[in-house]
Formats: C-alpha cells, sequence, structure tokens
C-alpha cells in the first residue's frame, strides 16, 4: 500500500513537472513540443535521478557514522567541488563539461584526502575522524575558493557561487544519460550494503560479532555513497535539505531496515526533487528561484514537525 | 519622468558627504567606478585623478594613473596612501561602509547613484560641482539628458533581444539595468521586459519560449560564449542559429559618457 502511495506520487511528480513550466504549452500539442522535449523532460529525470541518488546517499551515510544530521554533503565534497569550479572558471577553461568535470575531480578530491584521514590511526573508517576530516576538508577548500574569487580578476567568478548553490538549469539528455549510466553502480553497492548497514545501527562491536565485515563495509558505503554525490554535484551543484530529510521521512514509514528504505529513500528523493523543481520553475514566473531554496522551504518545516514527533514520543 | 529624474537629483544630492560646496575644488581624486572615471576626464578632470580601480581602462590616458586596486570593497589603505582630498565612489552597501572610514581619516567622500542611463546627468553636475568645473559638466549633463529623455520615445522596435549576463543558471536583464534601455534606444525590445529588476534568474524554457532574435553577451573575446554549444540551449532558436551580439564589456559594461557610442554600436549590430 505505502509502496503504491509513494510509486503514484513519483510518478504524479515527474508528470507535473513534464507539463508545467513557465512557458504556456498547450496539452494536445506537449508531445510534440521543443521545449518539452529537450527541456522540461531531460530536466524531470534529471531532478529525479539526482534528488533520488541524495535520498540514498543521505540514508547510507547516516547509517555509516551513525549520526541523524549526516547529509550527504557533510563530508567535504560541497567543498571540493565549489573549489574545483572556481579553478576552472578563473583559468577560463572552456567547453560544455568543462566545468562540471572540475567539480567532480574537486569532489573526488575533497573525497580522497577526507578518506585518508579517516585512515588515521589504523584501518578503522572512524565515524568520528571522518565527520570531523570531512568538516575541515570542507572548510579548507571553502576558504581556498573565497581567496580565489576574491584575488581573481575574472569578474564572471562571483556567477560560480549561483552554480554551485544548486540547480538543475544545465539539464540536457547528455547529463541525464550520464547519470543513468554512472548512478546504478554505487546505487547497487549501497543496495547490496543493506543487511551490513542494519548490523552497524547496533554498533561496530555487535556487527563484527553478527558477522559483518565491519572494515570492508565502511569503506565500499563510504566510497560509494561519496562517488554518488559527487556525480549529483558535478550535474546540480549542491542541493541541500534532500539528502538530510528524506532518508528521516523514509525511515519513519519503513522503519530500519536498508533493504526497503533505500529504495524508499531513492523514489521518495526523486519525487521531492522533482516537485521543488517544478515549483522553483513556476511560482515566480518568468523568473526562477534556486532549487536548493525550495527544497528548504519544503524540507526545514516537514524537518520541524518531526522533531517534535520525535522528541514527544 | 522630470519628477523621476529630479527625484534622482535630490538623491544624488543627498548622498553627497562632501560638506563644502563653497570650498576649494578637488584636486586630487581616486575614483572607484570606470563611469566615474570616465566622466571625469570628459569634464576635463582627468588630470586631477590620482587612483583608479583595475577595470578603468577608458580613457587611454586613465591606464596611466595608479591603481588602488579592484574596488569591490575598496581597500581604505592604498585609497588613503594616494592622499586624495575626494575620493568618488558608487552607491552601494560596502562602499558607505568605506566611505565613512574614508571620512573618518578626513578624506572628503561622495557616494553617487549610477544604476540608469537619466543617472549620468546628475552625477556629472555633482562632480563639476566639486571640481569646479560646472560648466563642462554641465554641458556633459545636458547632453546626457537629452540623450536619455529620448527614452521617452524610443524608435519602435524592429527587434527582440535577450541579455544573458550567466548560463548556469540563466540570469538575464530585466528593465531595471541601464542595458535594457540601450537596447530600447537601439531600437531593440528586451523580451524580458517584464521583470523590474536590473537582473533575474530565469528558467531556460523562458527563453526559448519567449523567442529573441538575438543573445547579447557582454564579453571581451569575438568568440561565440561557450554555453553555445551546451545541448540545452540549442533548444533556444537564437542559440542554434547562432544569433550572437557580442558587446564589448569596457562599453556595454557599464553606463557613462560613450553609451550613445554604445547605442549606435548596437544599433549597427542588429543591422546586419
Amino acid at each position: 500500500m505505502k509502496w503504491t502511495l509513494l510509486v503514484i506520487v513519483a510518478v504524479l511528480a515527474l508528470a507535473a513537472s513534464v507539463v508545467l513550466g513557465p512557458a504556456a504549452v498547450p496539452l494536445n500539442e506537449l508531445l510534440r513540443s521543443d521545449i518539452v522535449w529537450n527541456l522540461r523532460a531531460p530536466r524531470a529525470l534529471l531532478a529525479f535521478l539526482v534528488g533520488g541518488s541524495l535520498g540514498v546517499a543521505g540514508a547510507s551515510l547516516q547509517a555509516l557514522v551513525r549520526n541523524p544530521l549526516a547529509d550527504p554533503f557533510l563530508l567535504g565534497l560541497s567543498g571540493g567541488a565549489g573549489l574545483g569550479a572556481v579553478i576552472a572558471i578563473a583559468l577560463h577553461l572552456s567547453g560544455p563539461w568543462a566545468l562540471p568535470i572540475a567539480a567532480f575531480v574537486g569532489a573526488l578530491a575533497a573525497l580522497g584526502l577526507v578518506y585518508r584521514l579517516g585512515l588515521i590511526g589504523g584501518a578503522a573508517l572512524d565515524p568520528r575522524i571522518l565527520l570531523l576530516g570531512g568538516v575541515a576538508i570542507g572548510a579548507f577548500a571553502a576558504a581556498i575558493t573565497t581567496a580565489i574569487v576574491s584575488l581573481a580578476d575574472a569578474s564572471e567568478l562571483r556567477n560560480a557561487f549561483l552554480w554551485l548553490w544548486g540547480g538543475l538549469s544545465g539539464a540536457s539528455w547528455d547529463a541525464v544519460l550520464l547519470v543513468a549510466l554512472y548512478a546504478p553502480l554505487p546505487l547497487a553497492v549501497l543496495l547490496a550494503a543493506s543487511r551490513p548497514l542494519d548490523l552497524l545501527a547496533l554498533g561496530e562491536e555487535p556487527a563484527r560479532y553478527l558477522g559483518a565485515d565491519v572494515e570492508a563495509v565502511k569503506r565500499r558505503v563510504y566510497l560509494a555513497a561519496s562517488l554518488l554525490t559527487a556525480a549529483a554535484v558535478a550535474v546540480s551543484g549542491v542541493i541541500g535539505f534532500v539528502g538530510l530529510v528524506v532518508p528521516h521521512l523514509a525511515r519513519l514509514t519503513w522503519g530500519h531496515r536498508h533493504r526497503a528504505l533505500l529504495p524508499a529513500a531513492f523514489i521518495g528523493g526523486g519525487a521531492l526533487l522533482a516537485i521543488a523543481d517544478t515549483l522553483a520553475r513556476t511560482v515566480v514566473a518568468p523568473r526562477e528561484l534556486p532549487v536548493g531554496v525550495v527544497t528548504a522551504l519544503i524540507g526545514v518545516p516537514v524537518f520541524a514537525l518531526l522533531l517534535r514527533r520525535w522528541t514527544i514520543a | 519622468m522630470r519628477r523621476f529624474l529630479l527625484s534622482v537629483l535630490i538623491v544624488a544630492g543627498c548622498h553627497s558627504t562632501a560638506r563644502q560646496p563653497d570650498g576649494p575644488s578637488a584636486r586630487r581624486i581616486v575614483s572607484l567606478l570606470p563611469s566615474f572615471t570616465e566622466i571625469l576626464f570628459a569634464i576635463g578632470a582627468g588630470d586631477r585623478i590620482v587612483g583608479r580601480t583595475t577595470w578603468c581602462d577608458y580613457p587611454p590616458a586613465a591606464l596611466a594613473i595608479p591603481s588602488v586596486g579592484d574596488g569591490m570593497p575598496p581597500n581604505i589603505e592604498a585609497v588613503a596612501a594616494r592622499k586624495p582630498d575626494l575620493v568618488v565612489l558608487y552607491n552601494s552597501g560596502p562602499n558607505v561602509t568605506a566611505a565613512k572610514q574614508l571620512e573618518r581619516i578626513g578624506i572628503h567622500t561622495v557616494l553617487l547613484d549610477l544604476n540608469r542611463l537619466e543617472d549620468l546627468g546628475p552625477a556629472a553636475r555633482t562632480l563639476g560641482r566639486l571640481t569646479g568645473l560646472e560648466e563642462r559638466a554641465e554641458s556633459l549633463a545636458t547632453a546626457m539628458d537629452a540623450f536619455t529623455s529620448t527614452n521617452l520615445h524610443p524608435p519602435s522596435p524592429t527587434s527582440t533581444i535577450a541579455f544573458v549576463v550567466w548560463d548556469n543558471p540563466p540570469i538575464i536583464i530585466g528593465t531595471g539595468s541601464y542595458l535594457h534601455q540601450l537596447a530600447a534606444l537601439a531600437g531593440a525590445r528586451n523580451v524580458f521586459g517584464d521583470v523590474a529588476a536590473p537582473s533575474a534568474q530565469v528558467s531556460l524554457e523562458t527563453i526559448a519560449a519567449r523567442d529573441p532574435q538575438w543573445i547579447a553577451v557582454l564579453s571581451d573575446s569575438a568568440v561565440t560564449p561557450g554555453f553555445a554549444k551546451r545541448q540545452e540551449w540549442r533548444a533556444v532558436r537564437a542559440v542554434r542559429q547562432g544569433h550572437f551580439l557580442l558587446l564589448k564589456g569596457s562599453l556595454f559594461g557599464r553606463p557613462g559618457p560613450r553609451s550613445g557610442e554604445a547605442v549606435k554600436e548596437l544599433k549597427a549590430l542588429l543591422a546586419r
């Protein structure tokens, strides 16, 4: 029942984001419209894939670091991606994919550094060190980014922040294809780790007694979730709250078993971002809101309600 | 319109913090906006400028003046080191703070609005008063006012245009910007005439649906912008057809004494 409902919501969200938009396209011309085919449809699908990926990455990382506040960008990836993008603009790298590739490389560099920090003190990825390392590397990257922006001459650098703070304006069939080919691997790795993630929630020692290869699971989950997030940030910038709120919402309905939680977070995250992007495009048309503003405006009240329920219960 | 002009004048006057209208004229001026540098040269005060921003590249003689940085925000010590008796700043938040700091160390400052073409006349008059070059300033201001007042009866548009300031997310120019005015004067209708702000983020599909004949970008190079090659931008007809207007930033990037020249050049580009 709840699955049916979730799928219906997702389908409606996708349909709405194809039908609704600032440009008036009559319903009977929907299938023939260039705007619908080349702009709305890829944008709706990209929103869904990115939202879903962020939902799954968030749910996995929350389990990995056993911290309900974890979100996909907590571990320094947004800082790294931003630095990559700003360097690309400062160096005048041109080409249609220069910015996404630079952001992806930046995110991977941050990922590598945080991972390396996480290995300090033995082979165990200590969640506390991961969190601290993520915050530290993120802050360091942000500092270098700000230094470049304030020192470099390129006036367009100021706009790099606009790009970084999220949006699906760059959606194209190429981008959809890229994410659709890339995301399944890390998603499958995370889904395959469902059972050990359930065990990990009990704590590392109990998980080990119950037969989980804790170190290997942590490494796999961390890398898969981060690679998923790096791809999301490359195609759409840093879109907040989806990866934080959706896992909690899914957990309320589907419980803590990751085999159900992760797919629910994927579909829920996809639906939320598709809805948020449709609102971003339409409510103030012809202008457009940054989609991160909409996800926060929806996400934070929902989150506040949730916190209330938890503290009362 | 006249009331608007008047109110701009009053506003511009109010921002003037140089408290000695009858005192000695400024001899050592630091100009912190390329437009002010151009106006000062145009009224014959160019040889009194002792500091400029890195962006002040016109007239060529301006390049010989020492730069005090990019001016965003102004480096107070670099400005003070030029020992100016007047610092001219664009009226914006960070500059108001900077002006207060400069006043505190005894340097006179003036904050001027310069967002629209109507602001040019009042700015020229204020600078004329502060430099004691009222006559030449008045003739420049009169010319600028006359030029702007054609705004009231712009030629009926023969083509449509969209100014794209940034591509991801797409940011366009609305009626609040002088670029909208330049387009109108050159006989082009800005397809985002319903956006009141100087600039705004819009959806790509809005640009595609409004289907401008020309996409104008401020650019110092002669090559089409990178986004022209991006798949999603191909949904815009002007992009597919390569109908780009590459507008030189040093001419089009600022309202100033050469805005008339900018209009002429835009007209010529549109007539190609």
